[in-house]
């Protein structure tokens, strides 16, 4: 048999080695990283910085409203019963005393949304924040370690999803209104904030340790590995950093639903207690008002539900774009 | 150079030696309660050396054990069975910890030039990664000795802040190479280094590979399927056929007399750059699949597609040895070597039909 060097082998010789392979653009040496690509994709999305927009609006919103509250003079727990009522005892439609018009308490409604947005935003942020940080070690070690841990990790899962939260979060209610649960978790945005948090880490657990398992298998984890790192080097120097970017897409996407499950706890009364002012409660009180009449009170505290959500959603999917690798690496 | 003979015990220049190693991989079972259990056998009683300053192709088809057993090797893996003997001591069952020390002296170059780097980090820190694993140098002196070592693989040291990215397949592989080069390792496992990579780039790399060993001293245990390129790089050969070792012995002697039908099918399908001389060859066509590692055929475990079959090759399993009037370094595992000048391809296997069936696919048949 005949063994001649293949054209591959002869075309070696020709190549010198010395010849450093350069870059063809000397100018930009600093390399830009994945988040400032993101990003840049991002600010190009009309539409999600038009959103980010509005949130920052609501944002000063919440954080204005004692400031709007002084300059209008109404204060967001003050019964107008004079003006803010009508003889019958109702609430007055929007005027230029009362913008949006009052509630069935004779309240400012404007002051009361904006109030309202405070809760809604913390909820949201600190529920967010309790789902993904419990969801991402649970996933995070699930995936890293598995075999039991994985196990025992997954059961916990399966026994979370198994449990009808809503009904939970009643129970929960009921119990911490005759006495603070653990001595601490009292009715309101305490238990809110824990039941919303705690029930979202079966979801983000799952989504973590995909992302986990298929991080695991790359081979960069294996030439970690063949460096001599330890797991915990590998887990929080090579592993998280692969997790943050579908991490912020899933926070900003969960934040409004976090909203929404809020508001729908404080609608059937088991949520935010009056008279702290909450866009579920109002929409609740508001639905048995709407016979006389009063429709200013139930179209705008939804219609603040629904533009916050909304807009979260559209930087959502906007956030989501920006990190999806099929979008053009240089932008 | 003369002596291969596995048993004789760490010779002064033997690196790496494997006695007897095997691997097997369990395979999770369909059925929730079942006791029974099987196996990958991903590498099955392998025994090898590699002596220092040499470059050790290992050659085989896709899925033969080729990088399971480098892992082995780089104590990547427990090995199910047998020793891996490193620069004179035992590593077989060294603990992480006591493994760390030695992770400096075994380095492996990734496959594919995309995944083995993390593409959220900066080149400067992915190839910084051994000094810090190792604690050895910070900061500036870091920096330093990263962008020495971007020089010596032909990188640009100002692209020390860029992201894998931002490099072709070609600079990657660089980048991979820097990085196992940190601490001038005494063996590097290159596994397919080139494969993922185009024709002109690989001769780049290989081309580096050369001047780094020569001027370093370095050892190469060298995977690769594309066997011209195994020609180009290795001293010795091995060829691998389903977790097995069936050939071994110095390139040229490899490439002269093939023994092993395997090896002499495998030589048969290199693409050579004369057409004329291309027609007039004969091709060896393979019959069927690789069998599934998982039920390895009995006796030789060639016999389901090997044109010369006998019934002795269902029946023994064929030892390592030299046959006909080779040198001691050229070894067979093969009742019926092939001679010089002898055309495989005229061959009928003289066993029964069903002993030829093969059972299709990688993991399939389970």
């Amino acid at each position: 048999m005949s063994f001649n060097i293949s054209g591959a082998t002869a075309q070696v010789e020709a190549v010198s080695v010395a010849e450093p392979s350069v870059g063809e653009q000397q100018k930009t040496i600093q390399g830009k990283s994945p988040w400032v690509l993101a990003s840049r994709r991002l600010r190009r999305d009309r539409a999600s910085m038009i959103s980010l927009g509005i949130i920052i609006f609501i944002v000063v919103c919440a954080i204005a409203a004692p400031v709007f509250a002084a300059i209008t003079g109404h204060g967001n727990m003050t019964q107008y019963n004079t003006i803010g009522r009508t003889p019958a005892g109702q609430p007055v439609g929007p005027s230029s005393t009362f913008w949006l018009g009052t509630d069935s308490q004779g309240r400012d409604l404007l002051v009361r949304i904006m109030y309202g947005a405070r809760v809604s935003l913390f909820v949201g942020v600190a529920a967010t924040a309790v789902t993904v940080i419990g969801g991402t070690i649970l996933g995070l070690a699930a995936g890293f370690f598995g075999g039991w841990i994985d196990s025992v990790i997954a059961r916990f899962f399966d026994w979370l999803l198994a449990i009808p939260f809503l009904l939970l979060a009643i129970a929960l209610f009921s119990v911490a209104v005759q006495s603070p649960i653990f001595g601490f978790i009292g009715p309101g945005l305490p238990i809110v904030i824990i039941v919303l948090g705690f029930f979202g880490w079966a979801s983000v657990g799952r989504i973590v340790r995909g992302q986990v398992l298929s991080i695991k298998e790359k081979e960069y984890i294996e030439a970690a590995r063949a460096l001599g790192a330890g797991p915990w080097r590998i887990m929080f120097i090579d592993v998280l950093p692969n997790l943050l970017a579908p991490l912020i897409v899933y926070t900003t996407l969960l934040i409004p639903l976090t909203i929404v499950g809020a508001a729908s706890l404080s609608f059937l009364g088991v949520g935010v207690q009056p008279p702290t002012a909450d866009w579920g409660q109002m929409i609740n009180d508001a639905s048995g008002m709407f016979l006389y009449g009063s429709w200013w009170y139930l179209l705008f505290p939804s219609l603040a539900l629904l533009i916050t959500t909304l807009v979260f959603n559209i930087f959502g999917d906007g956030v989501r774009d920006a990190f999806d690798p099929r979008g053009d690496l240089y932008v | 150079m003369a002596e291969t003979t596995s048993a004789g015990a760490g010779g002064g220049d033997v690196l790496l030696e494997l006695r007897n190693v095997v691997k097997h991989f369990p395979l999770k079972s369909a059925k929730l309660f079942s006791t029974e259990r099987e196996y990958v056998h991903a590498v099955e009683d392998v025994n090898l050396q590699v002596r220092r300053g040499e470059t050790l192709g290992l050659v085989g088809e896709t899925g033969c054990g080729k990088s399971t057993l480098a892992r082995c090797a780089a104590h990547l893996y427990p090995v199910t069975s047998g020793q891996v003997i490193f620069d004179g001591s035992d590593i077989t069952k060294f603990s992480t910890r006591r493994m760390r020390p030695l992770r400096r002296d075994i380095q492996i170059i990734f496959q594919d030039p995309y995944g083995s780097l993390n593409p959220r980090r900066r080149v400067g820190s992915i190839i910084g990664d051994p000094f810090a694993i190792h604690r050895i140098a910070s900061g500036e002196e870091r920096k330093r000795k990263v962008q020495h070592l971007m020089e010596l693989v032909g990188l640009n040291p100002e692209h020390y802040n860029r992201f894998p990215a931002e490099f072709s397949g070609g600079q990657r592989q660089r980048i991979g190479v820097a990085r196992a080069l940190a601490f001038t390792p005494k063996l590097i496992i290159c596994d397919e280094p080139v494969s993922a990579l185009d024709v002109s780039i690989q001769a780049q790399i290989l081309n580096l590979l050369s001047a780094l060993q020569s001027e370093l001293g370095l050892t190469y245990i060298f995977i690769a399927h594309d066997l011209s390129v195994v020609r180009h790089v290795s001293d010795r050969v091995a060829v691998m056929y389903l977790g097995k070792i069936v050939e071994q012995a110095p390139v040229d002697a490899m490439w002269a007399h093939p023994r092993h039908p395997y090896t002499d099918a495998l030589l048969s399908a290199v693409p050579l750059p004369d057409p004329e001389h291309a027609l007039q060859r004969e091709r060896i066509i393979l019959a069927g699949d690789v069998p599934s590692p998982i039920h390895v055929p009995s006796g030789c475990r060639f016999h389901p597609r090997c044109p010369k079959a006998r019934p002795t090759c269902v029946s023994t399993e064929p030892e390592l040895g030299v046959s006909m009037a080779d040198s001691a370094d050229h070894v067979v595992a093969c009742h019926f070597p092939v001679a010089d000048g002898e055309d495989i391809s005229q061959s009928t296997p003289q066993i029964a039909e069903e002993d030829r069936v093969v059972e299709s696919g990688l993991i399939a048949g389970s």
